[in-house]
Parts: C-alpha cells; sequence; structure tokens
C-alpha cells in the first residue's frame, strides 16, 4: 500500500504559493503525471436527477491514487451526491461510476473504500455500546482490516475505547466514526464534510491525523465548504456548483486564477493603451469615464497609476482571497438547500 | 456473508446490555403473569379443552414474545436509523439485506429466553406440569411463530420515528395483548371481540400453542395467519427499504 504514494503529493508545495504570485505553467502541470495515472475514482460524464432537478449535470472528475481531493461547494451544489454515488449509496441516471475499477458497490462489498457520511443531528454512532465494542464488530466485517491498535492510533481515539458511544462530544464522536471508516484498512475513504460538528482545535487535530493516513498513500475525498480546509488539506481542489465542476487544480492554482483584484475608479478620458501597460494589468475594461482594471498585482497597479498622471478618483479594489475565489467560481451563489443532503 | 455473525452477536449484545430493554421485556410479562394468576377463573377449563392455568402460561409466553420482539425493535431501531449508523453499515462489505434480516434475527433471539422465562415461572408458580416432550416442542413453536413479532417491532422501526415509535410500541403491545386474547381468553369475550381477535397475529399465536397441548395437533389456520403477518410487514420493510435505497438515505 505504501508503494502508492504518488508523485501529486509534490502538488502540496504549490499551497504555500502566495496569492500575489503567479503561478508559471509548469508549476501546475506538477500533478498531471498523477492524473495521468490508473484512476483511483472516474466519474464520466454523470448524471442525478432528484425528480425534475438535476443533481449532477454531466459531471466528470478523476481521481489519482494517492490523492487527496477536495470537493468544495456551496451546500447543494452536489458534493454528497457525488460522495454517495462513489459509494453506491445511489445510483446514477447517466454516465459512468468507476472505483477502483469496479462498480462502488463491488468495491464497497470487497472492503476496500471507507466513508464518514454526514449524520445530521445524529452521532452516528451505535447507540449503547462502548467505543471498543463497535470498533471490534466493524473490523469483524471487513475481510483484511487494520490491526485494533493500529487503528485506534490513527484515529487518535485511545482514551475514549471504554465510553458508551453516547458519552462522546461531537469531535469525539467524529474521531470514532473515523475509527470506523478505516477500521477495514481502505485504499479509499470518503468524507463527507467530515469537521462539520468540531471546534478549530479538533479541526486541526482531525486533518493532522487525515493527511498521516494519506501519506501512507491512501486516496482521500473529501467534502467540505470551507475553502481553508479544502486548500490547506487537499493536492487538488474540485470546485462544484449546480452539479458541475466549476474550477479543478490544485488550491494555489485556484487561487491564482481568481487572485484577481479589481480596480474600479472613474477618470476623464480613459486611455486604454495606456492602462493596460500597467504593472500587473491583465484585462482593462472602459465604459464611459468609469474603468474596471483586473490585476494581479494591485499594490504595484495602483503605484504605477499614480506614477503615470492618469487622474482617478473613486478608486476601489475588490477581490480576491479564497472566498472570493470560490464566489467568483460558483458565480457567488449559495443555493440555500436544506443543510447540503446532497 | 462474513461479518454477519459478529453483526448479530454485536446485537443480541446491545440488546441484552439495555436495562430499559430488560426491564420491560421481563418485567411485562412475569409481572403480568403473577398477576393473572390470582385470577378467581384459575382452576377453570378454556374452551372446554385447555385448563386456564395453561392457556395462561402460554399466553403470557405469547405476551412475553411480543414484549420482546416489538421493544427490540420500535423506538430503539428508528432512533439508530436516525443517527447516521445504519447508513454507516451500508458503506461496510456486508450487503444490504443484512441489516434487516440481522435484526430480526437478533429480536428472535432475545424472544427465546423470554418464552423460557415464562415458561419457567409457568412451572414453578403456574402450576403447568407437561411431558418433556411438550415443553420442548412448545418452546419449539411458540419461538418459531414469535417471527410476526419480530418482523413487526423492526416495521415499526423503519415506518416511524423515534418519538412515535414509542407510543406506537406501547399501544400495539397492549392492543395485541388484550384483542388478540392474551389477557383474558377469547372465548370470554363479546362476540365482536371474538371475531376481530381472528385477524391480529397475537391470537393466532397463542392458538397454535394451546392447539398444540389440547390435542388438535398442528393449527394449520394459525400458522398460514402467521406466514401471512410476516409476509405483508416483511414485504412492507422490503418497500420502504426500496423507496429509501432509490433516494440514497438507506
Amino acid at each position: 500500500m505504501s508503494a502508492m504514494i504518488g508523485p501529486s503529493k509534490t502538488c502540496r508545495t504549490m499551497t504555500t504559493v502566495h496569492s500575489d504570485t503567479v503561478p508559471d505553467a509548469g508549476g501546475s502541470s506538477l500533478c498531471s503525471d498523477a492524473v495521468d495515472r490508473e484512476p483511483a475514482l472516474r466519474f464520466d460524464g454523470v448524471v442525478r436527477r432528484y425528480g425534475d432537478r438535476v443533481a449532477l449535470d454531466h459531471l466528470t472528475l478523476h481521481v489519482a491514487r494517492g490523492e487527496t481531493v477536495a470537493l468544495l461547494g456551496p451546500n447543494g451544489a452536489g458534493k454528497s451526491t457525488t460522495i454517495s454515488l462513489f459509494l453506491g449509496l445511489l445510483r446514477h441516471d447517466a454516465g459512468s461510476v468507476q472505483v477502483l475499477g469496479m462498480s462502488p458497490r463491488q468495491a464497497v462489498a470487497d472492503g476496500r473504500v471507507g466513508a464518514m457520511l454526514q449524520t445530521g443531528s445524529g452521532s452516528g454512532l451505535p447507540p449503547g455500546v462502548r467505543v471498543a465494542t463497535a470498533l471490534q464488530m466493524v473490523r469483524q466485517l471487513y475481510r483484511r482490516p487494520a490491526s485494533f491498535d493500529l487503528t485506534v492510533e490513527r484515529a487518535g481515539i485511545g482514551s475514549l475505547l471504554s465510553r458508551p458511544t453516547h458519552r462522546l462530544s461531537g469531535g469525539q464522536a467524529q474521531r470514532v466514526r473515523f475509527a470506523l471508516a478505516i477500521a477495514g484498512d481502505p485504499e479509499l475513504v470518503f468524507l463527507d464534510e467530515p469537521t462539520a460538528a468540531m471546534d478549530v482545535e479538533s479541526r486541526r487535530s482531525f486533518w493532522r491525523m487525515m493527511r498521516q493516513f494519506g501519506r501512507e498513500g491512501r486516496t482521500i475525498v473529501f467534502a467540505t465548504h470551507h475553502m481553508q480546509e479544502a486548500d490547506e488539506i487537499a493536492d487538488r481542489v474540485v470546485v462544484i456548483n449546480h452539479g458541475q465542476v466549476v474550477a479543478n487544480g490544485p488550491g494555489a492554482t485556484l487561487k491564482a486564477a481568481v487572485a484577481v483584484r479589481q480596480l474600479r475608479f472613474v477618470t476623464g478620458h480613459p486611455d486604454e493603451d495606456l492602462l493596460d501597460r500597467l504593472e500587473g494589468v491583465t484585462d482593462v475594461v472602459v465604459r464611459g469615464t468609469g474603468v474596471a482594471l483586473n490585476s494581479l498585482d494591485a499594490d504595484a497597479t495602483i503605484r504605477a497609476l499614480v506614477h503615470s498622471g492618469v487622474a482617478f478618483r473613486d478608486l476601489e479594489v475588490t477581490g480576491a482571497g479564497l472566498e472570493d475565489a470560490f464566489v467568483a467560481l460558483t458565480g457567488g451563489d449559495r443555493t440555500p438547500d436544506g443543510g447540503g443532503t446532497t | 456473508m462474513r461479518g454477519l455473525g459478529a453483526f448479530a452477536r454485536f446485537e443480541v449484545v446491545r440488546l441484552l446490555g439495555s436495562w430499559k430493554f430488560l426491564a420491560i421485556t421481563v418485567g411485562f410479562p412475569v409481572i403480568f403473569y403473577m398477576l393473572f394468576l390470582r385470577n378467581e377463573s384459575a382452576g377453570s377449563i378454556v374452551d372446554g379443552a385447555v385448563p386456564w392455568r395453561v392457556y395462561l402460561m402460554v399466553s403470557m409466553c405469547s405476551f412475553g414474545a411480543l414484549v420482546a420482539a416489538l421493544n427490540a425493535g420500535g423506538s430503539r431501531l428508528s432512533t439508530e436509523r436516525a443517527s447516521g449508523w445504519a447508513r454507516q453499515l451500508r458503506v461496510t462489505p456486508i450487503p444490504a439485506w443484512s441489516y434487516v434480516t440481522t435484526k430480526v434475527a437478533a429480536s428472535m433471539l432475545v424472544v427465546l429466553p423470554v418464552v423460557v422465562l415464562v415458561e419457567l415461572v409457568g412451572m414453578a408458580f403456574g402450576g403447568v406440569h407437561l411431558a418433556a416432550l411438550s415443553w420442548f416442542e412448545l418452546t419449539g413453536l411458540l419461538w418459531v411463530t414469535a417471527l410476526p413479532f419480530a418482523i413487526l417491532g423492526i416495521f415499526v422501526g423503519f415506518m416511524v420515528n423515534a418519538d412515535t415509535a414509542y407510543p406506537v410500541v406501547t399501544a400495539l403491545m397492549f392492543v395485541l395483548g388484550y384483542f388478540g386474547g392474551l389477557f383474558n381468553p377469547v372465548s370470554h369475550m363479546p362476540h365482536v371481540l371474538q371475531t376481530t381477535a381472528r385477524f391480529l397475529p397475537s391470537f393466532h399465536q397463542t392458538s397454535i400453542g394451546l392447539a398444540l397441548l389440547d390435542g388438535r395437533g398442528f393449527g394449520i389456520e394459525d400458522a398460514l395467519v402467521l406466514v401471512a403477518y410476516a409476509a405483508v410487514l416483511g414485504g412492507a420493510i422490503g418497500w420502504k427499504h426500496r423507496i429509501e435505497e432509490a433516494r440514497g438515505i438507506a
């Protein structure tokens, strides 16, 4: 299993790029060799409808073995539907879904897949037993489970083993659910909003665990609507909205794609050529006396603008943190859709 | 198939580890039995064939099986379905159908000791004396014929949420108990209730046990009604399960 540590891990370095640096084309291609390998997950033109509503609209997504991929999107974007289809919990209406080269149900039946699903208000744990009993039982459902002690260590639940499952805090329950998800030593792990019920500290330690698990060569796919989580943890971020992939690449690339800031101001006689030559500017839009400049380096552009002697007023700079990147990519619309059940 | 044994054992351990479940399951039939034993009609003959005390023991076995089976499913099941645990099991290697069948099997496993317990009370305090073989046959028959109750308990857990399941289970215990003639022989009830009793599984489960003891042999009609109940309730669970599966929530 450890032989599977893929070159995709090198993508991690991309996320350290600052938003004011333009990543070169070669940078983003660091991941391409990972993508070329036989994918752990393959989603081709997948359509899923709920009645009249189209939840996934010809969605295509491949995940390489050993890759950690974040599915990022607003509630109702199709993240949970995607995960449910990969797990065989739902059937697709069109397209094809393959997990480790087989049908999702086969992959689950073979014990090669683990998952932490959304549980709403519930704990997702069997009531009325101790943590150790639940873990021991779940292990026995798999042909080749990880050892009990290893799973306990991986999930950091050593101190919780003798607790009844209904006497756990949100973060503790989440860790136990993680232990159950990896009890079968799966090659592939799906996590649907895994840190939803956690405070900051639990989140941090959860992702530490997760990253360690990923380093062992596992393929990890998680859904989140926290941009930062996606950016920090994943090799690659897939932004989904309205059931389609709207962006796909290392976190930094995505950020850069929209880390463009916009400068708006009003000036008497806009000279487009001059404005276009200002440092950092990538795009100029002039409407009457109103000018909008897209810039990859707002500070430099403003300095250049001042030096150019152009008389401007009402300067306004907008954009573009991760949040804005996300908003820009998803068209800024967060569909209020019943708390992310899709 | 791997792991189903572990899952079933886990389910039984969870049931037997619940004080609430044990208190209800042991308490209700035993206390009711002891109370009914003081009834003045003790010593009479029911339906011209069975001594009243034998009737009472068999009907209390039925009641015990009913209480155990309904409470093994019921709100326990709807609670854990709502908690997301049932769904979590769907992403383990055990097949989808095994959740329901294991639940039914676990209910059946806890029904058996309850039937035996009530029989022991019958032996010790109820003045019931049977041949060894009859005890054996009666136990087996009452156990097997508790299957519709076990399925009914799972059915309730599948159909309603935990808040509703609790009163529904309580109501079913007493409706099926009283109108099925478990607390008072059906022949002692008004005519209309004698008719309605024939539609209830509880009546037929007691009846099939009594038939064995009073020499009528195997109650075919009773068996058919019980099988029909098991099939219809089982079918309804399967139907609900398929709907949930299509929506991705099972």
